[in-house]
């Protein structure tokens, strides 16, 4: 196969493929190779609202940008559309040379009985649990220690996202993304004025009962109980365990219509009025509303007050991964600026690197819904990290429960 | 008959079910074993703090309360009343439709007709379940047209997550295996008893109800049993379209097992599941049973009604003959009208995934109002799809003209000559590596040509147990039957009663057991030669259902021929081997080539068992597909089902041609695949 040609290999359609060459030999090709494929590729984001348009290229700053070549295939189990399909596509194999496969899972819950009934032999290289998921799974044995030497790249983290209590020394994970949770009405059908979490619970069991989606996890579920009451969900009060599941189950399971982690698609088929959900989910649903023929000034995304969810998803290298070289090479590459804000770009969230602010100026200039990526500090003031407590056992049994029941 | 030579009682020493040997080892290891386990755990109580997350130091049967706890116990029963309400739908909807194709049509019409039945179902299952979104989708176009006509209110079509979409998915699904064996049951019957109902006076109603009918029981039977089971554990219908309502058991026990952790309580809701089913089987057969013995009762009365009405149009003294025939015609029009919607509705979401494959848009599901090819120059790599097809056609070219050249100067019989073109071009394929390395080059999206690749791969290594396993159990049981016979059946039985989810977690919770076994585990976590663990413990998961299928329709196929044959050939001075060879295997061979094919389709198909055992490197296209509905779905997953359904129905098509070239007929084929 022509070499010059894989390179230049998006997904996109050819027409656009075209227009891009072009754009990049007007711009006098002051990008090295590599990087033309990554200014095209910015463009070819396929969704309207992540389209980041031109890019300046390479950005400046201080960043570290090695690229550790590796071969053979890498499979990733992560969280569904994760991940920039040109990324995980084209750009791996061009640029790391190596075959990516990719399988997705709901919740974490799943990955670890998919990690454990394959007990180091799934076949996974990369999973991408939540942080705070961390130390079980590595008391489980399912995941194995990092080789920071091969992640050079590591430096280009902001130091908040770096050293955080489930693995303060960053032996086994390394942050891929954060982001909070809110939710997402229709205002021609939901008119009440929304801000809380109480809010939303009102709404769902009044006007917008039988038409509202919940995220499919038992914490985000729970959660939702504790921030509209004023509590922090990660109290292991048992009383108020009690009054938790007794709200949920008897009160208000019965108006869900449904579970629904990635609500976006099926808000714009029009499935559901209002749904809980996290913000690159939601950031895309605007995207999707508008390809229905749907109008997204109908829709108000609000994040989750009086507190919410500070979550971070991580990389981390499977026990038994067949190709751990790979796997961290992987690793290293999505913290190369230009990929890390391509891929935040797709999904909507914040990858943690330094100096942010700087680097979407310069590589995302026309970055839309910028507010529902990068939360300003009064907000992430009000964000909790979940804490695995005995609790979540609880919760786990409580949204089992509240499943059985909203199906009844 | 015979005369029993006395060395060949001396050769006949093995056990009468040493044939089956492969297959008990099979079941045991596999199916009774880790079943028996499940039943094991539902007695722990949940510890998600070990990898298996079960502590049996107190065993309660607490999980089974649990069970029975109002909210659980009411997804219970209304998982039993959208299957028992789908499976009737089913017989309702696919009844006139048999019928019509076996008595109303001629021949050709009928071959149309069940091509068009059967069809459908070689585009994945999952995504004519996704496609079904589409149409019903309150802001699809189906939907704004509905509204415009105003027979929908504002909000639109309101079906959607809720229990109504999961039961007419669940109509579409399973309403093909409904109509096979119908079809059959009605063509086995002798044209001549309906005939001579009618001689004797019979109406229409009396032929049908009091011939037809019960000569098609069995085949009523077998459709019942071929639908009613697969939907008890059916979950992705239920996953993919019913939201928080539609929620079935399925659903619920797998979710115990992947998200809760909860074992005891998913083994524990499994178990009662199949309690429900065998009971819901035993309730139906009971009422099969009864319903004749009390029409019996009232025989009395019926008779003397039908003689009054037997001598109603002599008394009238009009002219019966233009009326029964308006009626004929009426009759005749209403089942053609209606076979044509059955086929209508049953090709929607396949036209749906074919229109949606070229859709603009970024999501599969939501129509961009525009066409557009570009997903699958996505998927594809243009040049290379145009190498390789060229590549194909000179091959194909190349065999024909080998074959002319050969025909024309060989002393072969037709027989061989059949044969030069398959075999040549096999050869020529992988020769070229087309058939090892299609996939790598063909698509741009690794992903999905990874998984169709091991789709096919996965089916096939099942397909190839299950006839081995199936042939040979199936000849011990039809030649060597004697007390272990009744046993095994019971087992075949509960496979095939066994709803997939609950083989699904058994196979699932019993495998990472067995992985530091010596030889047994190696092979199911590091594989062996090219085929990785992952892919071993495909073969065994989807291998076990189709294996049973193979059975019986074997055993079938062999109950039907006496033992004469073999013993000739014995009386002959044939060894047994010899006449296994020269006799026995001829004779079942289309049974099992027919075994092979409906296990192949199956497979291909497999969703619920893969997806939970299933690891990467061997995750087949309904597994991959399947952890892409939680998010969305490109429109290159239409590109890949179509695909897909392509290349199967090639490869279906070669096989028929093989067949045909052997000797079967379509009607035996399409008879066998039906089990019957």
């Amino acid at each position: 196969m022509n070499n010059e040609k894989k390179q230049l290999r998006i997904l996109a359609p050819e027409s656009f493929r075209r227009s891009l060459s072009r754009r990049a030999f007007i711009q006098g090709g002051t990008a090295a190779a590599g990087f033309a494929v990554l200014l095209g590729a910015c463009g070819g984001s396929d969704d309207a609202a992540t389209d980041g348009g031109d890019s300046g290229g390479e950005a400046t700053g201080d960043y570290s940008r090695v690229i550790n070549k590796s071969s053979g295939s890498l499979a990733m189990y992560t969280w569904g559309d994760y991940n920039d399909p040109d990324i995980i596509g084209a750009l791996a194999e061009s640029e790391l040379g190596v075959t990516m496969k990719v399988d997705y899972y709901p919740s974490n819950e799943d990955l670890i009985t998919k990690l454990a009934a394959g007990a180091g032999n799934s076949g996974f290289d990369i999973v991408v649990p939540t942080g705070p998921y961390i130390p079980q799974m590595i008391e489980k044995g399912l995941i194995q220690k990092l080789d920071m030497s091969k992640i050079p790249n590591f430096v280009n983290l902001d130091t908040a996202y770096i050293s955080r209590d489930w693995d303060p020394n960053n032996e086994y994970s390394v942050c891929k993304n954060w982001g909070s949770t809110g939710y997402f009405y229709n205002k021609t059908k939901i008119t009440r004025k929304m801000e809380t979490w109480q809010d939303f619970i009102d709404a769902c069991m009044n006007e917008g009962s039988g038409d509202c989606a919940m995220i499919d996890t038992a914490p985000n579920m729970c959660g939702m109980w504790y921030w509209a009451n004023g509590h922090n969900w990660n109290d292991q009060d048992a009383a108020k365990l009690d009054a938790c599941e007794k709200f949920l189950v008897d009160e208000f399971a019965q108006h869900i219509k449904a579970f629904d982690s990635y609500p976006s698609t099926k808000l714009a088929e029009g499935a559901y009025s209002l749904a809980m959900g996290w913000n690159g989910d939601i950031r895309q649903a605007y995207s999707r509303i508008a390809d229905a023929g749907g109008n997204p000034d109908e829709w108000v995304w609000v994040l989750g007050a009086p507190a919410t969810e500070l979550w971070m998803d991580t990389y981390c290298v499977a026990a038994g991964a067949p190709n751990p070289d790979a796997a961290h090479a992987w690793i290293n590459w999505e913290l190369v600026p230009e990929i890390s804000i391509k891929d935040l770009q797709y999904h909507g969230y914040n990858t943690g690197l330094k100096n942010m602010d700087t680097l979407v100026a310069e590589l995302a200039p026309d970055l839309k819904l910028g507010e529902m990526i990068f939360f300003s500090p009064d907000q992430v003031a009000t964000f909790q990290t979940q804490e695995i407590t005995p609790t979540l056992d609880r919760m786990v049994d409580i949204m089992n429960k509240i499943k059985a029941k909203a199906g009844a | 008959m015979s005369t029993t030579a006395p060395p060949r009682t001396v050769r006949l020493r093995a056990p009468r079910f040493a044939l089956a040997l492969p297959s008990i080892f099979w079941y045991t290891a596999f199916f009774v074993v880790p079943i028996l386990l499940v039943v094991v755990y539902s007695f722990g109580t949940k510890d998600s703090s070990k990898l298996v997350p079960v502590d049996f130091s107190n065993p309660s049967t607490a999980s089974y309360g649990a069970v029975f706890d109002e909210t659980f116990f009411q997804v219970f029963r209304s998982t039993v009343r959208i299957s028992i309400t789908a499976t009737l739908l089913c017989l309702l909807i696919g009844l006139p439709v048999a019928y019509f194709a076996a008595f109303k049509v001629t021949e050709k019409w009928r071959a149309i007709v069940l091509a068009a039945v059967v069809v459908p179902s070689f585009t994945s299952f999952l995504i004519r379940t996704v496609a079904w979104r589409i149409p019903l989708a309150p802001n699809g176009v189906f939907s704004k047209w509905l509204q415009d006509i105003g027979l929908v209110g504002d909000k639109g079509i309101q079906i959607l997550e809720t229990a109504g979409a999961v039961q007419l998915a669940i109509v579409y699904n399973y309403l093909g295996f409904m109509i096979l064996p119908l079809y059959v049951a009605f063509d086995r019957i002798d044209i001549r008893l309906r005939e001579a109902s009618k001689d004797l006076g019979a109406g229409r109603f009396s032929t049908f109800f009091s011939v037809t009918l019960p000569l098609a029981g069995p085949g009523i039977a077998a459709g019942v049993l071929l639908t009613f089971i697969p939907m008890c554990g059916d979950y992705v219908t239920a996953t993919v379209l019913g939201g928080a309502k539609g929620n079935m058991i399925g659903a619920m026990i797998a979710s115990q097992f992947n998200q809760a952790q909860n074992w005891p309580l998913g083994s524990a809701m499994a178990v009662l599941m199949i309690a429900a089913v065998l009971l819901t089987l035993v309730v139906g057969a009971t009422i099969v049973w009864l319903v004749p013995k009390l029409l019996m009762l009232i025989e009395p009365v019926t008779q003397a009604w039908r003689r009054a009405r037997a001598s109603r149009p002599r008394n009238v003294g009009s002219k019966p003959s233009s009326i029964s025939a308006t009626a004929d015609t009426v009759l005749h029009r209403t089942l053609g009208v209606w076979t044509a919607l059955v086929l209508v509705f049953l090709f929607i979401p396949v036209a749906l995934v074919f229109l949606h494959s070229f859709n603009r848009g970024n999501s599969f599901t939501i129509w961009s109002y525009a066409v557009s090819t570009k997903w699958w120059g996505e998927l594809f790599d243009g040049a290379v799809f145009a190498q390789t097809a060229l590549l194909f056609a000179a091959i194909v070219v190349a065999a024909l003209v080998a074959r002319r050249v050969l025909k024309r100067r060989s002393q072969f019989g037709g027989g061989y000559n059949a044969w030069i073109v398959p075999s040549g071009l096999a050869l020529a394929l992988v020769v070229n590596g087309l058939i090892t390395n299609w996939y790598a080059n063909l698509f741009d999206f690794s992903g999905i040509g990874d998984a169709i690749r091991n789709s096919f791969l996965a089916a096939l290594g099942a397909t190839i147990v299950a006839v081995l396993l199936g042939g040979s159990a199936g000849v011990a049981l039809a030649r060597r039957p004697g007390r272990w016979s009744t046993a095994f059946m019971v087992v075949v039985f509960l496979i095939l009663v066994t709803p997939e989810i609950m083989e699904a977690i058994a196979l699932a919770t019993w495998f990472p057991r067995i992985q530091d076994l010596p030889i047994v585990g190696h092979i199911f976590t590091a594989g062996w030669g090219p085929f990785n663990g992952g892919m071993n413990k495909l073969w065994v998961g989807q291998s076990m259902y189709a294996s049973a299928v193979v059975t019986l329709i074997v055993r079938a196929r062999l109950s039907g021929l006496d033992e004469s044959l073999e013993q000739a050939a014995a009386d002959l001075g044939a060894p047994p081997a010899r006449a296994f060879r020269q006799i026995t295997l001829p004779l079942i061979a289309s049974a099992m080539i027919a075994g092979g094919l409906l296990s192949f389709a199956l497979c291909l198909d497999n969703a619920v068992v893969s997806s939970l055992i299933s690891e990467a490197g061997s995750t087949t296209f309904p597994v991959a597909l399947l952890g892409a509905t939680r998010s969305t779905i490109k429109p290159f997953w239409g590109v890949g089902a179509v695909s897909l359904f392509f290349v199967t129905m090639a490869s279906l098509w070669f096989l028929v041609v093989i067949l045909r070239r052997g000797g079967a007929s379509a009607g035996n084929i399409a008879a066998t695949l039906t089990g019957s």
